[in-house]
C-alpha cells in the first residue's frame, strides 16, 4: 500500500533539489560571465595604461639621463636609474651609449614566487621591452631599454579574482536563499496533497482536504483534488451503507430482525473461548412456540409471521444488553446469555421469557391469540464445552419440556434442578 | 717605434732578431698603450668641454663659440678639432696669453690650463662676474673662481661646478649639467 518506496526517492532528484541546483547554476553563470567580463575587459585596460606608463617613464628617465649620458658619466646614470627603480614598477632597465656599450642596468630582484608571477603577468600584458632613444641636439646618443613590472596587474587580479569568488559566494547564497523560499511556496502545497494522498490510500480516511495555496496552478490543482476526493468520499460511504446492509442481511432474520443461525453460532464460538478465558459461566436457551403449526395452518402465514414478530420482539424485550437473541429456523429461537453468575439466573431469565408470552397477540386480520414457548436451558461449562453441543443440550431439554409441558427445562441434572 | 726598429736590427741582427720579434708586441704594447691613453683622455676632455659649451647660454648667444685655451695643457690637443656635439654651435678654438686683454673681448669660453696660483687668482678676479664661461684642468680651480674644473681621473673624465661662479657670471647651464657637476663635486 506504501507509495513512497525508499529507492525511488533516492534515484529521483527532489523538486527542491532541482530549484536550488537551477538556481545556483544560473546565479554562478550570470555572476562568473559578469565578472570574467568585467575582470578581462579592466585588465585590458589596465594593461594599456601601464604600457603608456612604462613609454612615459622610459621618456621621462631619456630625458633625465640625457646629460648624464653626454658626458658619459656611468656614476650618475645608475644613480637616475636607481632613483627610478625605487619608485617605478620597473623589472629590468639599461642605458646604452651610441655604439650600443652598455652604461648601466639594473634588475629588480626576481626571487620570490610573486614576483615569478608578476613577471608571467608582465610577460602576457605589458609590452615586451620598452626601447625608448636618448637624443641630444637632435642626434640620437644612446639608448634606453625599460621592461616592466605585473604589481598592480597582479594586485589587480588577485583583488577581481577574490572579488569574483566573493560575489560567487554572495549569489550563491543568494540562489539557495531564493531557491529555498520557491521550494517552500511551491513544495508545501505539493507535500500537502501527497500528504492527503497518502493518508488516504493507507488509512481510507476520505473527510481529509488539502488546504488551498496562494499559487493559483497549484490551488487549482488542491480544488480538483479535493473534488475527487467529494466524489470518493460519497462513493465510499455509499458502499460502506450497501457492505453494512449485505452483511445484515446475510446475518440476519428478514422477518424479525433477528441474527440467524450462522450469526448465532458464530456468536456462541466466540463468546465460548471469553468465557473460558475469563472462567465465567454462559447458558444457552433452546426455544420453541408450542402452537405454531397449529396457528399457522389455522390463521394463516400472516398470522405466524405476526407471532413470530411478537415474540421476537418480547425475547429482546427481556434480555440484557450482552445477551443475543437469534431466529434459528421456522419457529426455533435460541438465546445466548452471558456472563451468569449462577444458574438461577439463566432459570429467572427464562421464566421472564414464559411470564412475557402470556399476554395476547394482536393478529393482522383483527383478533388475538396467545402462545406459549418451550425453553431448555444448557450451561457452559456445565453440560457441554462446545457450542455444537452446548445448543444440542438446550434442544433435547427443550424437547423434553414440551414433552412435559413444563415450560423450561435445564438439561441433563433435569430432575434434581426443575420444579 | 719605426724609428729604432732600424737601428737594433743593424747592431746584431741575427742575434737580436728573435728576442726583438719576441719583445716586439710588449714594447709595442706598452708604448702604445701610453698614447692611447693620452689621446683617450684628450678626446673625453675635448668631448666633455664641448658637452659643457653645448649646454651653456650666453646672455648674448654668438654664432660661433670662441674658446680661449690659457697656459700650459695637458689635455688641450682635440680642442682645435671639430666634434660631432658642434652640430648646433661651430666651436673655434685659439691661444691666449694669460695677461692677453683680448680675453675679456674676444672669448665667450676659456680653457686654463696649469699655472701658477697667483697667475690664477689674478686671472679668475678678472673674469669674475663676466659671461665668459671658464673650464679648468685644475680640480681645486673650482673654488678660486672657475665655473666648471675637469676631475680627470683613470677611466673617467667628469666635471665640477662652481654654482656661485655661474650664477655671477649671467650663463645659463642646462641643470641636468649642474646637477651632474654638483654629484662629482662633493668627492674628493
Amino acid at each position: 500500500m506504501n507509495r513512497r518506496k525508499p529507492e525511488a526517492s533516492q534515484q529521483r532528484p527532489s523538486l527542491r533539489r532541482l530549484l536550488h541546483n537551477a538556481h545556483l547554476r544560473v546565479a554562478l553563470l550570470a555572476m562568473g560571465l559578469t565578472s570574467l567580463s568585467l575582470t578581462l575587459v579592466s585588465l585590458l585596460a589596465l594593461s594599456t595604461y601601464a604600457g603608456h606608463n612604462l613609454q612615459l617613464i622610459a621618456r621621462s628617465l631619456a630625458y633625465t639621463l640625457e646629460a648624464a649620458v653626454v658626458f658619459n658619466d656611468r656614476a650618475a646614470v645608475r644613480d637616475a636609474l636607481e632613483q627610478i627603480c625605487k619608485t617605478e614598477e620597473i623589472a629590468q632597465v639599461a642605458v646604452f651609449d651610441k655604439d650600443g656599450e652598455l652604461l648601466a642596468s639594473l634588475d629588480t630582484p626576481n626571487n620570490t614566487v610573486l614576483n615569478s608571477a608578476e613577471q608571467a603577468i608582465a610577460r602576457l600584458l605589458l609590452p615586451d621591452v620598452v626601447i625608448q632613444p636618448i637624443t641630444y641636439q637632435g642626434k640620437q646618443i644612446g639608448a634606453l631599454h625599460i621592461s616592466g613590472q605585473g604589481t598592480t596587474l597582479l594586485r589587480f587580479l588577485i583583488g577581481g579574482l577574490l572579488g569574483l569568488l566573493a560575489s560567487l559566494a554572495l549569489s550563491a547564497l543568494g540562489a539557495t536563499y531564493g531557491s529555498k523560499r520557491i521550494q517552500r511556496a511551491i513544495t508545501q502545497p505539493l507535500r500537502n496533497l501527497s500528504q492527503v494522498a497518502h493518508n488516504i490510500s493507507v488509512e481510507r480516511t476520505f473527510n481529509q482536504r488539502v488546504p488551498a495555496t496562494h499559487i493559483a496552478d497549484l490551488n487549482e490543482l488542491a480544488e480538483d483534488f479535493n473534488a475527487l476526493l467529494d466524489q470518493l468520499e460519497s462513493w465510499q460511504h455509499q458502499l460502506e451503507r450497501e457492505n453494512a446492509s449485505l452483511a445484515h442481511q446475510a446475518s440476519h432474520d428478514a422477518l424479525t430482525g433477528l441474527p440467524n443461525r450462522a450469526f448465532f453460532e458464530s456468536r456462541l464460538l466466540g463468546s465460548m473461548r471469553e468465557a473460558r478465558d475469563s472462567q465465567t459461566q454462559m447458558a444457552v436457551l433452546f426455544l420453541d412456540s408450542n402452537r405454531f403449526k397449529e396457528i399457522n395452518d389455522q390463521l394463516g402465514h400472516a398470522a405466524g409471521d405476526a407471532v413470530l414478530i411478537a415474540i421476537a420482539q418480547r425475547l429482546r424485550a427481556q434480555l440484557r444488553e450482552g445477551d443475543t437473541v437469534a431466529r434459528l429456523g421456522g419457529d426455533e429461537f435460541a438465546v445466548l446469555l452471558k456472563p451468569i453468575h449462577h444458574e438461577d439466573d439463566a432459570v429467572l431469565i427464562a421464566d421472564k421469557i414464559i411470564d412475557s408470552m402470556h399476554k395476547p397477540i394482536a393478529l393482522p386480520e383483527g383478533g388475538s391469540i396467545t402462545t406459549s414457548l418451550s425453553i431448555g436451558i444448557a450451561l457452559y461449562p456445565e453440560h457441554a464445552d462446545n457450542p455444537e453441543a452446548l445448543v444440542h443440550e438446550a434442544d433435547v431439554a427443550m424437547y423434553h419440556a414440551k414433552r412435559s409441558q413444563r415450560g423450561r427445562i435445564m438439561a441433563k441434572s433435569q430432575d434434581s434442578l426443575t420444579n | 717605434m719605426y724609428l729604432n726598429r732600424p737601428v737594433f736590427m743593424r747592431a746584431n741582427r741575427k742575434v737580436l732578431c728573435c728576442t726583438l720579434l719576441a719583445l716586439l708586441p710588449i714594447l709595442a704594447h706598452a708604448e702604445s698603450s701610453d698614447a692611447d691613453s693620452a689621446t683617450l683622455r684628450a678626446t673625453q676632455v675635448a668631448h666633455v668641454v664641448h658637452g659643457i659649451l653645448s649646454y651653456a647660454r650666453w646672455p648674448q648667444q654668438p654664432e660661433v663659440l670662441r674658446l680661449c685655451v690659457i697656459a700650459p695643457t695637458e689635455y688641450a690637443d682635440l680642442l682645435w678639432q671639430d666634434h660631432e656635439l658642434e652640430s648646433r654651435q661651430p666651436v673655434q678654438a685659439k691661444r691666449l696669453l694669460v695677461d692677453s686683454p683680448l680675453l675679456e673681448t674676444d672669448c665667450e669660453a676659456v680653457y686654463l690650463g696649469v699655472i701658477e696660483d697667483s697667475q690664477r687668482i689674478a686671472l679668475f678676479s678678472r673674469l669674475v662676474g663676466k659671461p665668459i664661461l671658464t673650464i679648468s684642468e685644475t680640480s681645486q680651480a673650482c673654488s678660486e673662481g672657475s665655473l666648471f674644473c675637469l676631475s680627470i681621473s683613470d677611466e673617467h673624465v667628469g666635471f665640477k661646478v662652481n654654482l656661485d661662479a655661474v650664477a655671477r657670471s649671467g650663463i645659463r647651464v642646462h641643470p641636468n649639467v649642474l646637477q651632474l657637476g654638483k654629484r662629482a663635486g662633493p668627492q674628493p
